[in-house]
């Protein structure tokens, strides 16, 4: 399936979870989400999961978390 | 928890509403419904076993309780698989179970990991709570209990109607879960059943989808069903806070994994809707506990299953290779696949103990990552050996199916890879393979594979314990070795 992650298309195995996908995008990007620095939202900047599905053509945004920001 | 009404609407109700005398105001005291109520609903959806704030939520919902309000609880889904506490409880999510009884569940829609423990628990959830999916169509005795709809009842009389929809892979048509584990069951896409359920807009006051989709789909189904109330949702464990308005549908979902629960208002004057918000509580903050749900969550986790011994090794399983070996071997056999791998730092024991408890195959593999297939020819498995060769310039990958030699030369750089059958011939060049890798090794190794692959939505651990739980040999794990390197020619240092 893909799913844009940025408005870069990652073509990834069916059934992967938002963690897959990032880590596939790009290490770099996986390991900001993975210290907090960064949070992964849907296209309408709700936030996500590491664990949630997906399904194909969703698409995914990172941003800086702020300070005091609760995890979803 | 409030009353709850026969799922079926009923003739008269449906009647009159085809004659369309719902639609005129006129009629609206037809069935002295009171002039104002005012409903909340409580939700949670993909709690994934996490429990512990579990006891941060009775105290919500009894302070809501004591207002007077109308007060629902309703789960959205995946209440199960993510915390071995909870999936090998005896029952299995026995303790999730408990809870959701002790919080007054009044509504619960199934979500694809409902089904990981197969049928049997599903029928027990589905036995004790109202359990609703509307794009399940069970073959005649598997799943009786569960429903399309449910119609819950206002102390007043103001009719929720509640229904469920679940997630479809389009691949499969089922939902992300093993197929094994839903024979019996047939599924259809959430949205083709839009058509049939807008007539239960005629069956109730408010209209309710209860939906395990995620939240894009969920935005799908307002669009496409304006008639519905509220959505509250599940399965891709968004965050929507506050719940926000599509249309005039109101959609929610509350995060996962139990660190927020949702909280829908709903004003009703003469039987429709005039007023509705939603909003998340933050569970991690500090909140009142009830002690009584604290014990019990205390007890749970002492939980004697995950101290059972489930094999014996006679000999001594210990180090990469023989670790490796035994965990690939469990991923290809209990899955049907020809050839598996696990990278070497997903191994996170360096021994296993004589008696092998439940307890130890979570530590040593904690990630609680899926495994994925690919099918994959001779040429594609040697591209990710090599990959894996690349990121150590030494050997990463353990194998089952297989044995495999990387000769490299003095700096690390590989000539070639060979790969064998477990009698020591070569791997056949002109065929394709079910291979199966962690989902860490599916995105983070770079490897050619034209199958874009699929999650068999099982961890390594949960095919572990299957496979020691079949009582396998464990004393070929001695001296197992099936990955080799062969170094020609000097290395930089010398």
């Amino acid at each position: 399936m893909r799913i844009k992650v940025n408005g870069r298309t990652v073509e990834i195995f069916a059934g992967a979870r938002v963690k897959d996908v990032l880590r596939k995008y790009s290490a770099e990007e996986w390991a900001r989400v993975r210290r907090k620095e960064k949070t992964v939202t849907d296209a309408r900047g709700h936030e996500v999961g590491l664990e949630g599905e997906l399904s194909g053509g969703e698409e995914l945004l990172t941003r800086a978390r702020g300070p005091e920001e609760p995890r979803p | 928890m409030t009353g709850l009404a026969d799922s079926r609407p009923g003739r008269v109700l449906l009647g009159l509403a085809l004659l369309g005398l719902f639609a005129v105001p006129a009629c609206a005291g037809l069935f002295s419904r009171p002039a104002e109520t005012r409903v909340v609903i409580f939700h949670s959806n993909d709690v994934h076993g996490k429990i512990d704030n579990f006891a941060k939520v009775a105290p919500i919902l009894e302070a809501e309780r004591k207002t007077g309000a109308d007060v629902f609880f309703f789960s959205a889904g995946d209440n199960f698989t993510g915390d071995p506490v909870i999936d090998w409880a005896d029952p299995p999510g026995g303790p999730m179970f408990d809870l959701l009884d002790r919080l007054g569940l009044d509504v619960l829609s199934l979500g694809n990991h409902e089904f990981d423990y197969q049928l049997g628990p599903v029928r027990k959830l589905a036995a004790r709570f109202p359990t609703v999916s509307a794009n399940i169509d069970p073959e005649p005795g598997v799943l009786p209990e569960l429903k399309p709809h449910v119609v819950l009842k206002t102390k007043q009389g103001a009719r929720l109607v509640v229904f469920g929809l679940i997630q479809v892979e389009p691949e499969n048509r089922v939902p992300s879960t093993h197929p094994d584990k839903v024979k019996g069951l047939r599924f259809s896409d959430p949205l083709s059943k839009v058509p049939e359920l807008k007539k239960l807009r005629a069956a109730g006051d408010v209209l309710i989808g209860l939906t395990h989709i995620g939240h894009e789909q969920d935005l799908r189904l307002a669009e496409a069903m304006p008639e519905i109330d509220v959505i509250i949702g599940g399965h891709s464990h968004t965050r929507v806070d506050p719940a926000v308005m599509a249309g005039g549908v109101l959609v929610a979902m509350a995060g996962a994994d139990n660190r927020f629960l949702g909280r829908v208002d709903l004003r009703l004057e003469n039987g429709r809707v005039v007023e509705k918000k939603g909003r998340l509580i933050d569970l991690t903050q500090p909140l009142e506990e009830d002690p009584a749900v604290k014990a019990m969550i205390a007890t749970y986790y002492q939980n004697p299953a995950l101290a059972r011994v489930i094999a014996r090794a006679p000999v001594e399983v210990a180090g990469k290779d023989a670790l490796g070996s035994l965990m690939t071997d469990a991923i290809r056999q209990t899955l049907g696949l020809d050839v598996a791998f696990q990278n070497n730092g997903g191994i996170r024991l360096d021994r296993l103990p004589e008696e092998i408890t439940l307890r130890d195959i979570y530590t040593l593999d904690p990630f609680g990552n899926q495994v994925v297939q690919f099918v994959m020819t001779a040429a594609e498995i040697r591209s990710l050996v090599k990959s894996s060769w690349d990121k150590r310039k030494d050997i990463d990958l353990q194998v089952s199916g297989l044995s495999y030699l990387v000769r490299a030369d003095g700096q690390g750089r590989v000539l070639d890879v060979k790969l064998s059958n477990p009698d020591g011939s070569p791997l056949a060049e002109d065929r394709t393979f079910k291979v199966g890798v962690s989902s860490y090794i599916a995105v983070s190794y770079q490897f050619d594979h034209r199958d874009p692959g699929r999650s068999l939505q099982t961890t390594p651990a949960e095919a572990l314990i299957r496979f020691l739980e079949s009582g396998p040999d464990l004393t070929v794990y001695r001296d197992v070795k099936r990955a080799f390197k062969e170094i020609t020619g000097p290395s930089p240092r010398g």
